[in-house]
């Protein structure tokens, strides 16, 4: 490689990082993305009967192991002014990051056990496993209930995710050129102090195998575009920043053009400025009308985390919180409006949480959690569905690494869209006073999921049934259940969008996970909308 | 335990396979002892090994790829190189890129425990024993988390730098409610080694909160004086020590930007007894010997009697200004004056005791606004004594202004927070802190 010329070609860079590839013991096991094999490749299983071997002669009653390959890749600019002057830096970055490992999960005397390494070798694999049963029986000794898992059917299976391109062959060059130029168009009006954008993307090989007969190949792939700027106004002490908020899927390539950076980016360096100068906000009580890019989150935070299993029980107590949805109130609380319809879903196309098979090596489905506003379900895993009397996992079960402990981890939880023809201008036309809310902001909720705080990036004030100008220093605080009974309205399907989080926050050591949330615009009446600052 | 010879024998290779002028080479590794617990029996626990080689690679030209890897095998380790160096080449030059550093004297750090190293489940499991047993005494339900780890970092390039540092850390946090869902209560301790863990003593402290704590008084949103626990008072002191860039500063977006241009260095802020400074050295926190520019680690002062001492210029920034390049604020000691937090409510007429804040967010960054949520326990405090629970509340406020209206501190103990890491600071008593509205969640 040394002699390769100072810009590569894009092709010469594609070869270059498939050359390069074959060589490391990750590449050589999970294979070729685009495989077109049902099974999951003889080495990889080869791996897992060493593991479920040793576990069971170490006298385990359940075990699985899995073996993880993630890769990040993430390059982009960020444009702003040189100290003390006007003239802009343009400063670039590229990243790609690999992990590989395993990880071994058992049961023995009735109690989980788990160890992981870094090294995938079948002498380290029966190390980790004799250590993963050590660990179980240990602990046996504080046990308060013996564990029970809802049965699945066993699978050997191998699956990836929907992309047109993988992204990792697009060549780091034609990355930036594209960040480059969007970045240099928000930056064109010398009144904006700083732009940035970035283009991430991530992939998941995933291997599990159990002793229940399971043997899954999977790989996910998934795009996270973004574009940011930021506006100072040094004589009065104001900073502002508005972000294009694009819809980050499991996608590959193709989803970065249907972003179309180049045409928002204008439009950015334009709201940015205005929301420079715009007026705050009167506070008070205020008609809401929230766009998918804002209201995403609302649904994570109020719905998707409330309505988790492992919350409602106490398992989460410690660091996350409960949840105000105690198990008494299955099926029968009022949770919002008879239009809201709500579904935890990992089949959904495009999602973040969408995988066939969850790391409990369960099917995936879509179920009902909300229902015409009455709470129907929980989120559950294998190890605790028959605590609330079910027969059978939701699938919602995942680590976030080789190195961690799979647990309960949110779905796709999305809202139902409302009726055919129901659109944007219909919500806002209804309003005498109220704000638009894009994109988010800051967001904050108690440890119960029940009083919430949530600003936005962007807000435009709606007078008269009409959108006006933009407004600033917005906030609305209320409590979820009385926030999703003020739902009068939801745009019909033709506005359904997903947006989401790569980083959803979870568990001790703590987890991440990626979501989406699909909704259509939605009106809320009478919130109460606080001044910032 | 990662050796400093395997340290240098993975940056060498890595360096022998670089064809770039510059390359910097930084491995992590940590070995992980963990046990979850919850509704008053373990849940999950775990032994991990990870680690990791991260590698930047540079042109003459400032053109810089960055890549990382797991596998420390002679093919992955050769592969993570020709990926940095490939994407090096392609990337246009960074102009805030600085040039390679010589070899550096870092200092020494004596935060490694070989008791702590070397323990397992065994050694953890009689804290999580202790705690639930109290909670089982009180009829009451115990959830929480205990950690050992074990950890190496090495930095390395071709200058001949080269670091090498072990050090331990330990904690353990656990939340006690009660069966009604009506009342919880919560401790955490927190030191490098795991022998200063004492989980009797913790469930002591949460269980009382937890028992105290029902039949709590609605009091109305508005604004009350506080006395903050230690641990409500190092999210806050570390949300503060994020602020100090100096990029932000000078350039208009921070509180310690003036209106019109210049910073408020040199200028009394707080009150004479405020003192906020990082300490790599103090014995209780697991610090490293270099920070984020590899720089060797030394103490600093960001706040020093009520004055704004020193911004954080990274070496870029730094050269631009004319400046010494300062660590990253963390580590962070808010100094106390020496009152236990029993003193502190002795000497308050009316004030809430905060146990612990939660979920705290950003509003705006100009301004240092953020808004949060107390957690795990709320109490009236009249006439200096620990009167009534009350229930949570949301907070809308500023870590600059809630020192700046502090009128007494406490003693000093390590903290880890919900939000900001491990810091040194004091329970505090402030005045007119802004509780937004009534949070009914336990």
């Amino acid at each position: 490689m040394s002699d390769a010329p100072n810009i590569l070609t894009r092709r010469g860079f594609v070869a270059m990082t498939t050359a390069a590839a074959s060589v490391a013991a990750a590449d050589r096991l999970f294979g070729d993305a685009r495989s077109s094999s049902t099974k999951p490749d003889p080495a990889l299983e080869r791996l897992g009967a060493v593991a479920l071997a040793e576990a069971r002669k170490q006298g385990a009653t359940y075990a699985d192991l899995r073996i993880c390959r993630y890769r990040n890749q993430s390059s982009g600019f960020r444009l702003s002014p040189q100290r003390g002057s006007n003239i802009t830096d343009e400063v670039p970055f590229v990243f790609d990051d690999q992990s590989f490992g395993f990880g071994v999960r058992v049961i023995a005397n009735g109690q989980w056990g788990f160890a992981a390494s870094p090294n995938v070798t079948p002498e380290e694999i029966v190390r980790m496993t004799r250590e993963a049963v050590g660990v179980a029986k240990a602990n046996s000794a504080a046990q308060s209930e013996a564990l029970e898992l809802a049965p699945t059917k066993a699978y050997v299976d191998r699956w990836t995710s929907d992309f047109e391109k993988d992204p990792f062959t697009v060549s780091i060059d034609e990355k930036l050129d594209l960040i480059h130029g969007a970045a240099l168009s928000i930056k064109k009006d010398p009144k904006v102090f700083s732009a940035s954008g970035s283009l991430r993307f991530h992939s998941e090989d995933k291997y599990f195998a159990s002793s229940e007969g399971s043997s899954i190949q999977q790989l996910i792939v998934q795009s996270y575009p973004g574009l940011r700027a930021t506006a100072v106004d040094m004589k009065n002490g104001l900073s502002r920043s508005r972000s294009y908020k694009i819809e980050p899927q499991s996608a590959g390539w193709e989803s970065i053009p249907k972003a179309n950076l180049g045409e928002n980016a204008p439009r950015i360096r334009a709201e940015v400025l205005e929301a420079l100068a715009a007026p705050p906000v009167t506070p008070g009580k205020k008609d809401l009308v929230l766009v998918p890019s804002h209201l995403w989150l609302t649904i994570h935070e109020s719905i998707g985390h409330s309505t988790e299993l492992d919350r409602a029980l106490g398992y989460e107590a410690n660091y996350a919180g409960t949840s105000f949805l105690t198990t008494d109130k299955l099926g029968k609380l009022s949770f919002g409006s008879e239009l809201i319809n709500v579904f935890g879903d990992r089949t959904n196309a495009g999602g973040l949480a969408t995988v066939k098979y969850d790391d409990d090596g369960v099917l995936t489905t879509k179920f009902p959690i909300i229902e015409k506003g009455i709470f129907k379900h929980y989120q559950t895993i294998r190890d605790q569905a028959h605590l609330i009397g079910e027969k059978e996992s939701r699938g919602c079960c995942y680590g976030d690494s080789w190195s961690s402990v799979p647990f309960q981890r949110m779905p796709n939880v999305w809202l139902q869209p409302g009726p055919e023809g129901v659109n944007l201008n219909d919500l806002i036309s209804g309003v005498e006073d109220g704000i638009l809310i894009e994109g988010d902001g800051s967001f904050s909720i108690d440890q119960q999921r029940y009083n919430f705080q949530f600003g936005g990036d962007a807000f435009w004030e709606i007078k008269n049934g009409k959108k006006g100008g933009m407004l600033s220093r917005v906030a609305y605080q209320s409590k979820t259940t009385d926030f999703w009974h003020s739902c009068d309205g939801i745009a019909g399907p033709g506005y359904w969008q997903q947006f989401g989080a790569p980083n959803d926050g979870k568990g001790e050591p703590a987890q991440i996970n990626a979501v989406s949330h699909g909704c259509c615009p939605a009106r809320f009446r009478q919130v109460n909308v606080l001044l910032t600052d | 335990m990662f050796s400093q010879q395997d340290a240098k024998n993975i940056i060498g290779k890595v360096i022998s396979y670089s064809k770039l002028p510059d390359c910097l080479v930084s491995v992590d590794w940590t070995e992980d002892v963990f046990i979850r617990f919850a509704v008053n029996g373990i849940t999950t626990s775990g032994y991990t090994i990870t680690q990791n080689v991260s590698i930047s690679s540079s042109t003459d030209d400032k053109r810089t790829g960055n890549a990382q890897v797991t596998e420390v095998s002679d093919d992955a380790l050769r592969r993570g190189v020709e990926q940095a160096e490939q994407m090096a080449k392609i990337t246009p030059p960074n102009p805030e890129n600085m040039p390679a550093l010589p070899p550096q004297e870092y200092p020494m750090l004596a935060n490694f425990d070989t008791y702590t190293a070397a323990a397992r489940g065994d050694l953890l499991i009689p804290h999580v024993k202790a705690v639930i047993e109290q909670a089982r005494s009180k009829d009451l339900v115990a959830a929480g988390f205990i950690e050992r780890t074990a950890n190496a970092a090495a930095v390395g390039n071709k200058k001949g730098l080269f670091g090498y540092h072990t050090y331990t850390d330990a904690e353990m946090s656990h939340t006690v409610r009660n069966r009604a869902g009506s009342s919880s209560g919560w401790a955490a301790q927190s030191s490098v080694t795991l022998k200063d863990l004492d989980g009797g003593a913790a469930a002591r402290i949460s269980t009382e909160k937890c028992v105290r704590g029902v039949n709590r008084k609605k009091l109305d949103a508005g604004k009350y004086t506080v006395i903050l626990e230690p641990a409500a008072v190092g999210d806050l002191a570390g949300l503060l020590g994020f602020s100090f860039g100096a990029r932000g500063a000078e350039q208009g977006q921070s509180w310690l930007s003036k209106k019109g241009g210049g910073t408020y260095v040199g200028e009394k802020m707080f009150p004479e007894f405020i003192t906020l400074r990082s300490d790599p050295f103090h014995p209780k926190l697991s610090s490293t010997p270099w920070g984020a520019s590899l720089l060797p680690n030394r103490k600093m002062s960001w706040i020093e009697n009520g004055v704004i001492k020193n911004l954080y210029y990274d070496r870029f920034w730094a050269s631009k200004a004319g400046k010494e390049p300062t660590s990253f604020p963390t580590e962070l000691v808010l100094d106390g004056q020496g009152s236990s937090l029993e003193d502190l409510i002795k000497s308050t007429d009316r004030a809430l005791l905060v146990t612990r804040l939660w979920y705290i967010r950003m509003l705006q960054p100009k301004t240092s606004q953020f808004t949060g949520l107390t957690r795990d326990g709320v109490f009236l405090v009249e006439n200096g004594k620990v009167t009534d629970p009350v229930t949570n509340f949301r907070w809308n406020e500023s870590p600059v202004e809630v020192l700046q209206r502090t009128t007494k501190l406490g003693t000093p103990i390590r903290v880890t927070g919900g939000e900001t890491g491990t810091q040194i600071v004091p329970p505090l008593v402030t005045t007119e802190f802004n509780m937004a509205s009534v949070s009914d969640a336990v």
